[in-house]
């Protein structure tokens, strides 16, 4: 046991990692990052440094391409099990930043690969330390990224008719045809209101339980709901990860009977890089606007 | 996938670091699902090193390519795919025997693309190597 664990084979799994995780929580509660955001660096520079550790505890031993890609994913599933256990992330959150770990460990593992075969100690310290440099300097940096999301749907039937369901629905029954629902991550169920004004309050409930708190800031009846939202779950999955602002509904008379309905919502990303996780970010808001809007129109449609 | 990739993301290509990422990216994915193609790249590269003179670098779409007096004999992707320059006769004659295939960007020239998928591939894709090695040699000799 004290062989397998002094092993530099175990050693280039072990060392890398946890070294990592205390620089990630070092960064989490330090106020380096000064909007507690979770930024580019640590999804990409922390991952390559990891592999690049890790390759230079492999160097004296010869490893294959196959072997090396079968450590990364070694490295990789530990690093999301101390992500799991040690930075309280939440599992779907863990499926998302995977593959993220996964490919920037790999650039790590083979670039340092590649760099110590070379053996040329004044190259590889240059390259270590731009990649520190790039960390420090990405996380001392402040990060801000806010994006809308916009879906349509045209509905059988008259704006009278739909308006009272884009105020308040009854439960949604439908089962859950996104993926990332299927897994687990809460889908919307239900959504309340306390009257029809401006200023009301509004609950868009979820299936694990959890309840968006939200306030009416814009009632024009037939035409446009905007409500601010004013507390939301202490989720791991979406909290320091994602805030949503406000949502809204626009209802437009398309002149036969039938109306289009546009669901807008408003958010900020707190994860970065944005080119990675705005995608998530928009696919997981429009599904969420396709589930409450596929809700509505078969309410509205119903005889 | 790889064909849109490089399409429409090639210019990415002067991202430090982007080419390197999308052939990791490419290794990872045969890794899943035919890893033993990363033992015969392996093969091919130890096989191909062997000959005096050459030396690898990364391929600026990313993957290992091999040179001679810094002029590129070929050069492998992450996924197998072996794109070399010969000339269009000895191009032409390759591609009646129909392993090979016209070039998967640079159609009408003496560039081809051979996928390695079996290991008899892996042993002809060395001996295409080195219709490219003797092809540059005899250049570099002339």
């Amino acid at each position: 046991m004290k062989k397998f664990l002094l092993s530099a084979k175990t050693q280039g799994y072990i060392i890398p990692n946890i070294s990592v995780v205390l620089i990630a929580l070092l960064t989490k509660y330090s106020g380096w990052q000064d909007s507690g955001a979770l930024v580019f660096s640590e999804f990409v520079i922390l991952p390559i440094l990891m592999g690049i550790f890790s390759a230079w505890f492999w160097r004296k031993e010869p490893y294959s391409s196959k072997q090396s890609m079968g450590r990364t994913c070694i490295l990789s599933v530990i690093a999301i099990a101390l992500s799991y256990l040690f930075l309280g992330e939440g599992s779907i959150c863990l499926v998302i930043v995977s593959p993220l770990l996964f490919v920037f460990i790999a650039v790590g593992v083979s670039t340092g690969r590649g760099m110590f075969s070379y053996n040329n100690d004044t190259f590889n310290v240059s390259i270590v330390s731009l990649l520190l440099l790039v960390f420090f300097a990405d996380t001392r940096a402040h990060h801000h990224y806010e994006n809308m999301v916009a879906d349509k749907m045209v509905i059988n039937a008259p704006v009278s008719k739909i308006w009272p369901y884009v105020v308040a629905y009854k439960r949604i029954e439908a089962p859950d045809k996104y993926w990332l629902f299927k897994i687990g991550m809460p889908s919307p169920v239900q959504s309340t209101a306390t009257g029809n004004y401006v200023g009301a309050g509004r609950k868009c409930i979820f299936s694990n339980g959890y309840v968006f708190d939200e306030k009416i800031v814009e009632y024009n009846v037939n035409n446009k709901l905007t409500f601010a939202i004013t507390n939301q779950p202490r989720d791991p999955e979406i909290m320091g990860h994602i805030d949503i602002l406000k949502g809204q509904f626009i209802l437009q008379d398309n002149g036969d009977g039938t109306t289009t309905l546009t669901g807008n919502s408003w958010y900020a990303l707190h994860v970065f890089p944005v080119w990675y996780y705005d995608l998530w970010a928009q696919s997981v808001t429009r599904n969420v606007h396709l589930r409450v809007m596929d809700h509505i129109k078969e309410l509205s449609e119903a005889k | 996938m790889f064909g849109f990739t490089i399409k429409y993301f090639g210019f990415l290509k002067f991202v430090p670091g982007a080419a390197h990422f999308f052939d990791t990216w490419l290794k990872l994915y045969t890794f899943a699902t035919k890893p033993i193609l990363l033992d015969w790249m392996d093969s091919i590269r130890a096989d191909v090193l062997r000959w005096d003179g050459i030396k690898i670098t990364s391929h600026k779409y990313g993957g290992m390519q091999f040179n001679y007096s810094k002029k590129e004999i070929g050069h492998i992707h992450g996924n197998g795919l072996l794109d070399m320059l010969l000339n269009r006769k000895i191009k032409e004659q390759l591609l009646q025997d129909g392993r090979i295939q016209d070039h998967h960007s640079f159609k009408n020239t003496g560039w081809i693309s051979f996928w390695i998928r079996t290991e008899d591939d892996k042993d002809y894709a060395v001996e295409l190597l080195r219709l490219g090695y003797q092809l540059v040699l005899s250049k570099s000799s002339t």
